[in-house]
């Protein structure tokens, strides 16, 4: 292989495994703007619910047995869609116990809208998962394991002899995500449920007075943002092994794709994911991999300073 | 005959109730363990806590510290966390908490223990260490002991082995060479002395180095190279078992089929099993410090049942190794003083080592163990086992060719 080709071959490579693992990146945004972009709130314990998430899936798999009548391909994103409505249970619970009593109507009488409570109350949550985790399930590193967490799609060869190799696992992944998306982007824009979530994140007083119930949309986004998150992570899982600290890995690359996207979009999120993801991997053909995580920075920056309010920044779209 | 064995008997019985008594008397000695037992780390923590605590039970059944009353050993666990900063902090608190350790084990990766000793050598603690930096020995300090062969000195060990085994197993030396590395001390540490000369003294061309930031996200890129570039033989040296898991997976993905060689014991934890398929690992080599051996049988065994630990990793027998090197030390200062115990360490003539491959239980000038050698583990069967030293193998090695 000459030079030419390596570098060609690289490229296509770092392309392909960008946009697989930029989609998920995707998702996982997608549920921090949620909550962030709807309710305003900074949510440390986002990567933790990623990993309760997927903790979930996997226990799902192998609790209820699902590979043996679902198969070992099926099984585990059926798992993952399963634990979906339990984080989404999970994510209406911690609402309606803790974050709502520093969001909202409540934080009339707290200190800078209540933002400090909402700093140290996440970052608490995130504390208590992380290490209850680790008392519950162990430090043991574990993954939900498929037939196509290492098997690939081979592209090629083209160009005398050149190949891409698409990971199936991400591929269907990628897939899952993207269906999400566009479902989530369809709730939205049409339905009831759609316009009292957007109503609540871009004006919540006026909302009230029109007669939304704006604590419960707020819930609502929150459970929604969990279960999302976690889909993610369930997803993530398929490939990647996990341990109770493993979001603290993902919670930065989650809000610098939100804030890429567009602080309060969260279609803008999921771009925001996607070209993180696409950097991550592209980086590496002219820089050192050890430089890979600090590109996204670097990107980030560049993007903050030429475009603060993002690619769909909140004068194009909220919510 | 019955009443002889009666009596012997009660005379053992005595003798160990006297022992159990003096022992219970006397005040226990502590011993600091400074390991990561939170966070990423956690799991290879934890496995040198129970390695340390069968040591100390093993220590004290034997009647503790003889010259000091049979004092018992006391195990102090403080949690290094996972990262140089918490490692520091620990290693602070451990000083200020703890006046009366006289010794500490520790802390898992070479970066930690290189801020950990920082901190103990102001505070004249000795510290045993299995990590594997060149730099934790090349400091100048008095009071830090490396049980391990460095990891210049595995380099220069395991690499001629390697080159000896492909030859004589293919019948054809490696020309060409990729790595592998995290960016971890120990890992550059192996990677600089092999650059620096070792890779010409083996004939190997090196045609490919990457180095990543643990832990990774994604390995396309690293395994995109090595598929571009086509080396005879890869040195795979990761740190966190999840980098191991994604390269191995996505050489598999990428149909990249080099023999591999690891530095380290990422890939031979147990719960590697719990991210990947055993025939993905079977035939995969790893050099490393340490590592359950021929002759060691029964205390795998305890291992096992104490704590369901599959196999003995170097992080178990290591730390098991340095309770008995303590209490060989503090026979020898026969004093609860932590500055008598550093003499008596950098004097000590512990005979050959049982518990570390190779060498003795001796200290140069440098605080590096005198003789470290270095065990070479493979995986067979879904198990990693002891290859090399010979006087140490469990099975033969086979050349990683598939």
């Amino acid at each position: 292989m000459t030079e030419t080709q390596i570098l060609i071959e690289s490229t296509l490579q770092a392309i392909a495994a960008g946009i697989l693992i930029g989609a998920i990146y995707g998702l996982m945004c997608v549920g921090l703007a949620m909550i962030f972009g709807i309710m305003r709130v900074i949510n440390f314990a986002q990567g933790d619910f990623m990993m309760i998430g997927m903790y979930a899936a996997f226990f799902a798999l192998t609790l209820l047995g699902l590979p043996s009548f679902l198969g070992p391909v099926v099984g585990p994103y059926v798992a993952v869609l399963l634990a979906a409505p339990l984080l989404y249970g999970f994510g209406w619970l911690i609402h309606r116990t803790l974050i709502r009593r520093v969001t909202g109507i409540e934080t009339a009488d707290l200190e800078g809208e209540g933002h400090y409570a909402q700093l140290i109350l996440t970052l608490g949550i995130a504390l208590i998962l992380q290490n209850g985790a680790m008392i519950l399930f162990g430090a043991e590193l574990i993954s939900i394991r498929t037939p196509l967490s290492s098997d690939a799609i081979f592209v090629g060869p083209f160009l005398d002899g050149l190949a891409v190799f698409l990971n199936k696992a991400r591929l269907v992944s990628a897939c899952i995500s993207v269906v999400i998306i566009v479902a989530l982007w369809w709730v939205i824009k049409s339905t009831t449920l759609g316009k009292s979530l957007r109503a609540a994140a871009d004006n919540p007083e006026a909302a009230i007075y029109m007669g939304i119930d704006v604590d419960r949309s707020h819930r609502t986004a929150f459970a929604l943002g969990t279960a999302i998150t976690a889909t993610a992570g369930g997803l993530l899982a398929t490939n990647y092994p996990f341990h109770p600290f493993v979001g603290l890995e993902y919670v930065i690359i989650m809000y610098a794709g939100v804030v890429l996207g567009g602080i309060g979009s969260v279609i803008g999120a999921f771009w925001g994911g996607m070209a993180i993801g696409l950097v991550q991997q592209l980086s590496t053909i002219i820089l050192p991999t050890q430089l890979q995580n600090a590109t996204i920075f670097v990107f980030f920056l560049l993007i903050v300073i030429l475009r603060p309010q993002g690619f769909f920044g909140r004068n194009v779209e909220r919510t | 005959m019955n009443i002889m064995r009666k009596l012997m008997c009660s005379t053992v019985v005595a003798a160990l109730g006297a022992g159990s008594a003096l022992a219970q008397d006397a005040e226990p000695v502590q011993i600091g363990l400074i390991a990561p037992v939170s966070g990423i780390y956690a799991r290879p923590g934890q496995v040198m806590k129970m390695g340390a605590e069968l040591g100390v039970e093993d220590v004290n059944a034997a009647g503790g510290i003889e010259c000091l009353n049979g004092a018992p050993l006391e195990l102090v666990v403080i949690d290094s966390g996972d990262s140089v900063e918490k490692a520091t902090n620990a290693a602070q608190r451990m000083v200020a908490d703890y006046p009366d350790l006289v010794g500490a084990t520790g802390s898992y990766l070479s970066s930690f223990t290189l801020a950990v000793t920082e901190v103990t050598e102001r505070a004249n603690l000795p510290v045993l260490t299995l990590s594997y930096s060149d730099l934790i020995t090349e400091r100048g300090y008095e009071n830090v002991f490396q049980t391990s062969a460095t990891a210049g000195g595995q380099a220069e060990i395991a690499l001629p082995i390697i080159m000896d085994l492909a030859e004589e197993q293919t019948g054809k030396r490696p020309e060409t060479v990729a790595v592998i590395t995290d960016n971890t001390a120990a890992s550059l540490s192996s990677v600089e002395r092999m650059k620096n000369g070792l890779l010409d003294d083996v004939g190997l061309e090196l045609v490919s180095e990457e180095v990543f930031t643990p832990p990774l996200s994604d390995a396309t890129s690293l395994i995109q190279t090595i598929r571009a570039r086509q080396p005879d033989l890869l040195f795979f040296l990761p740190t966190v078992i999840s980098d191991a898991n994604l390269i191995l997976e996505k050489m598999q993905e990428f149909r990249v089929s080099v023999p591999t060689i690891s530095f380290g014991i990422a890939i031979a934890e147990p719960e590697v099993l719990n991210t990947m398929d055993p025939e993905l690992l079977d035939g995969v080599m790893s050099a490393v410090a340490n590592w359950g051996a021929a002759g060691q049988e029964d205390l795998i065994q305890r291992l096992k049942d104490e704590y369901g630990e599959p196999w003995m990793t170097q992080n178990a027998i290591s730390t098991y190794g340095d309770m008995w090197v303590f209490k060989a030390a503090l026979e020898e200062s026969c004093s609860r003083d932590r500055e008598a115990l550093g003499e008596a360490l950098r004097n000590l003539d512990g005979g050959p080592s049982e518990y570390y491959p190779g060498g003795t239980i001796s200290f140069d000038d440098m605080g590096r163990r005198e003789g470290a050698s270095l065990t070479i583990i493979q995986w067979q069967e879904g198990v990693p086992v002891t290859v090399f030293p010979e006087e140490l193998a469990v099975a033969a090695p086979k050349w990683p060719t598939e």
